[in-house]
């Protein structure tokens, strides 16, 4: 028990609430309330083309009875998941670079542009692709010009892939050159000293100390990727049905909104229980 | 790195790997720049004419204008919230210890970790159920929600640089806790304060899926071009993704550079004689 | 008798389930050096910061000249504190730093400029008053932390480990500095640190803790001494412990019963015959010879090593039962004993060397 007097501990409370209070408040009204609404509203139904609070049923069980949607939704998991670990293979290398071989000074410049790009308007870039990869654009141009196909390359999962790469390259880099940066040199030097060669050096000692970031490079890539839906509708064309994709149709088609409800949920599930395994596994140690 | 250690590839391997990833990063912004001062109308390789004639078009474009009104008043209001909301939160978290801090820290980082279409389809259910939905406010109060984490993370690393002492030695010294505040942390936490800001800015300015869930009518600069995307060939993006980029990346280097200062200045006097 | 300057009642403060300072009483007169020593995670912290107003008492009075004040928000304390990182302001010049309180008690332009003057000259930090705090040595980085709370005039003067951010020949002339300003200006000074030669040479008194509590309160010849428990014993250093029964032998001695056979004291007059003591003798009254037969009390032990500190040498002994004995001898004892490790020594010791710990009516034996 404080023996502080009451008006005191009153005005130490209200300037407390003063910082900790705005932001929970926020969230908790136009976060939170959201996010529970759309729970909320899976359970729905809609009556005469009327939505109505409800507790039913009816449009999990509809949802979860498609076979289009379990295709699409493995379609979706299994081209996020390559995506995801292609991007991470493809930033290795530039991660290495910056975080071994370029000075500590120069490492903040190259993170900082290699960041800049995932704030700046990511549509237009995805425009830019189209322009690069559609029919008479600059790489089948340049591909025609060596004598290969010269066909649009969109609508394929290379579009895609690219389209993905652009969006979540930043964050691979930054979370790779960050978890490579932190490695022990000393470990690394105790390695060579007990004889290790460089790439027993990479494989025993780098890759085991930045694994948690590594890893989580790939989760974040994965997480972006799974949700996009731009790349795939206009790089991918479409052929990809991926949730996203159907969740948008589910909205624009008309009242669905309980099965998107459904829909968004399953997809929050599955990002969850993902992120959750995957940071179990990142930062599992050996031995107990 | 130490001469004894040697990499298991050649030098120049890693660093075209380094180059082959800025490639891809920078060539989609570099090409819109390019083919905003190309006269023809399909973007191609062999660029007849410079012109700036798309330019003019965008500047005489009612929509286009109007678009960029309401992305200025949302990205300013976001910013301006979002930055405020973010210090307050970084300032509870580092100077007080509370029942559920970890709860409430969590519950700030997650908006970024829910797929954006999600939030926007919650979003847009909850404002039409408030009557708010295809106002402005709407999209300013939910770009909050986004931005935000943002502005609490840099802000809240910045304190972490402050050792706590400095604020409870001004109160010892006489200092209510509104004077340690103003003449302690402010003065600390100022870059990180002015780089949020900026940051929220430019996180508003770029968002795409809520405004066009939530906006209705009202349209944002990057709605415009999420329906050009959706037509004919228009070479009109390109000039806009040209001012978007001259405007968020110059937002985001000077958030860097602020950031960057703040840091060595900091470094300088830890080191001491 | 006068009001003390500053008084713990039963102070306490838990945080959860941990107790970090259980029922202190202490008095600390107005003038006073007094300083609180233990190991860290002792409280003595703890207890400073709540005389500070920094951390709430979960229980107790603080009565700064017989008022209760802990309802006192930190800012109206007047209870300035010299930290241990000194947490100057780093966006402040020295003068900035030094005239900050005063601002903040709104002490008039010229007034706060004139007392500002005065310290600085005093502490002899005149010529950096407009430096930056970050571009001065460790030495005058620690005045302008003096001089930033001494211009506030204070009754106390609190100071958490001040001098543990320099090296050892600059703490050194500090200490110096801080006993001669202290008498200077004849205020209360209360003193944390974790050194033994800080504490033995600033204070007029030492408190001891160990896990929350007062363990001695004392001069620091008293606690160097006659340390009253194991603990005291063993943080202050340097002597060497003996348990066993209390006893008395037909020829009339008293003594412990310890393993290391009878050793006997001079004056057991509040001990009971029968109970468990704890026996003290300090490293200095302690002899080693090669050979025994040298005095009343006789353990025969091995050198296990030497530990050269400056003009003295500690030699560290083991007995046969595995009881630790330091001893002190100067340089040239050594050389006329001319033992190697592992060799048999004999320590001895007069029986009025030996002290029985927690009984304080033993009479001094300095």
């Amino acid at each position: 028990m404080s023996v502080l007097s009451a008006k005191l501990r009153l005005r130490r409370r209200g300037w407390f609430a003063l910082w900790a209070a705005p932001l929970p408040v926020w969230f908790a009204l136009f976060f939170l309330g959201p996010m529970l609404l759309l729970i909320a509203m899976s359970f729905w139904s809609v009556q005469n083309y009327r939505l109505t609070p409800d507790f039913s049923l009816s449009a999990w069980s509809y949802v979860l009875s498609l076979d289009f949607l379990w295709s699409s939704f493995w379609r979706s998991y299994g081209l996020s998941l390559l995506s995801a670990v292609l991007v991470s293979l493809l930033a290795f290398p530039a991660s290495y670079a910056m975080a071994f071989l370029i000075s500590p000074a120069r490492r903040l410049t190259f993170l900082g542009l290699a960041l800049a790009p995932f704030f700046t308007s990511y549509l237009v870039r995805i425009y830019s692709l189209q322009v690069f990869l559609g029919e008479g654009g600059v790489l089948p141009q340049m591909f025609h010009s060596i004598g290969l196909s010269g066909a649009s390359l969109l609508n394929s999962y290379t579009a895609l892939f690219l389209g993905h790469a652009t969006l979540t390259l930043p964050v691979v880099l930054v979370l790779q050159t960050l978890a490579l940066g932190n490695v022990d040199r000393t470990e690394m030097s105790a390695a060579v000293n007990l004889g290790a060669r460089p790439l027993q050096v990479l494989r025993h000692i780098i890759l085991p100390a930045a694994r948690p970031g590594l890893s989580l490079g790939v989760l974040f890539a994965f997480l972006l990727s799974y949700a996009e839906f731009v790349s795939a509708t206009y790089l991918g064309g479409g052929v990809f049905q991926t949730l996203p994709i159907l969740l948008t149709d589910l909205i624009r088609g008309g009242q669905q909104w309980p099965r998107a409800a459904v829909v968004s949920l399953l997809m929050m599930a599955v990002l969850l229980l993902t992120s959750l395994v995957t940071v179990a596994w990142a930062y599992r140690q050996k031995g107990n | 790195m130490n001469r004894h250690l040697k990499h298991a590839l050649p030098a120049w391997v890693w660093f075209t790997g380094l180059m082959l990833v800025f490639v891809i990063l920078y060539a989609p912004i570099l090409s819109a720049l390019v083919f905003s001062f190309s006269a023809d109308r399909f973007p191609s390789l062999d660029i007849t004419r410079f012109s700036t004639k798309w330019y003019a078009q965008v500047f005489a474009d009612a929509r286009v204008l109007e678009a960029l009104k309401n992305s200025l008043t949302i990205a300013l209001s976001t910013a301006l919230v979002a930055t405020t909301l973010g210090f307050a939160a970084a300032y509870a978290d580092f100077r007080f210890r509370f029942f559920g801090q970890r709860m409430v820290l969590a519950l700030a980082l997650l908006p970024p970790t829910v797929p954006i279409v999600v939030l926007s389809l919650a979003m847009l259910a909850f404002f039409s159920r408030i009557g708010l939905s295809g106002t402005v406010g709407s999209i300013i109060v939910a770009h909050v929600v986004v931005a935000t984490p943002f502005a609490m993370a840099i802000c809240r690393l910045r304190l972490e640089q402050m050792p706590p002492e400095y604020e409870t030695a001004a109160q010892n010294l006489g200092a209510t806790p509104g004077q340690a505040l103003r003449l302690i942390v402010l003065p600390h936490a100022a870059p990180a304060i002015g780089a949020a800001a900026l940051i929220t800015f430019a996180v508003s300015l770029d968002e795409y899926a809520i405004a066009w869930f939530v906006g209705g009518l009202e349209q944002t600069v990057p709605v415009t071009v999420l329906n050009t995307l959706q037509g004919q060939v228009d070479p009109t993006i390109h000039v806009i993704g040209t001012l978007a980029f001259a405007a968020t990346l110059s937002l985001v280097f000077a958030a860097q550079l602020l950031l960057l200062r703040s840091t060595k200045s900091h470094k300088n006097k830890e080191v001491s004689p | 008798m006068t009001q003390p300057l500053l008084e713990l009642h039963n102070l306490n403060k838990s945080y959860g389930t941990f107790e970090a300072v259980k029922d202190i009483d202490l008095s600390v007169d107005a003038g006073e050096f007094l300083a609180i020593m233990g190991p860290s995670g002792c409280g003595k912290t703890t207890t400073l910061r709540m005389m500070a107003g920094l951390e709430d008492p979960t229980r107790g009075d603080i009565r700064l000249e017989g008022q209760q004040i802990n309802d006192l928000p930190v800012w109206q304390r007047e209870t300035p504190l010299v930290w241990q990182n000194l947490a100057l302001f780093p966006y402040m010049t020295v003068r900035e730093n030094v005239e900050f309180g005063l601002r903040m008690k709104k002490v008039p332009a010229p007034e706060r400029q004139r007392r500002c003057a005065e310290w600085l000259e005093r502490l002899g930090i005149a010529g950096f008053a407009d430096r930056n705090v970050a571009k001065l040595s460790g030495g005058q980085r620690q005045r302008v932390a003096l001089a930033r709370s001494l211009v506030l005039q204070p009754k106390v003067l609190l100071l958490d480990e001040p001098l543990s951010a320099l090296d050892a020949h600059m703490s050194i002339r500090m200490q110096g500095e801080l006993k001669r300003l202290q008498r200077e200006l004849g205020i209360t000074f209360v003193y944390v640190t974790h050194s033994h030669s800080e504490a033995f040479s600033l204070a007029d008194r030492v408190v001891i803790m160990n896990t929350g509590r007062i363990e001695q309160l004392g001069t620091p010849q008293d606690i160097f001494l006659r340390p009253r428990s194991r603990f005291v014993a063993q943080f202050v250093g340097g002597i060497s412990l003996f348990s066993g029964m209390l006893k008395t032998t037909k020829e009339g001695n008293i003594g412990i019963d310890s393993a290391d056979g009878l050793l006997q004291i001079a004056d057991p007059a509040s001990a009971q015959g029968g109970t468990r003591c704890d026996l003290a003798v300090r490293a200095d009254r302690i002899n080693v010879t090669t050979q025994p037969g040298w005095g009343t009390n006789e353990v025969p032990c091995v050198l296990m090593s030497e530990e050269f500190a400056g003009a003295v040498v500690n030699l560290h002994l083991e007995t046969a039962a595995g009881t630790g004995i330091v001893a002190q001898l100067q340089q040239r004892d050594l050389e006329r004993l001319s033992a190697r490790a592992g060799q048999q020594v004999y320590a001895s010791w007069h029986p009025e060397d030996g002290v029985l710990l927690g009984a304080p009516a033993l009479k001094a034996v300095a």
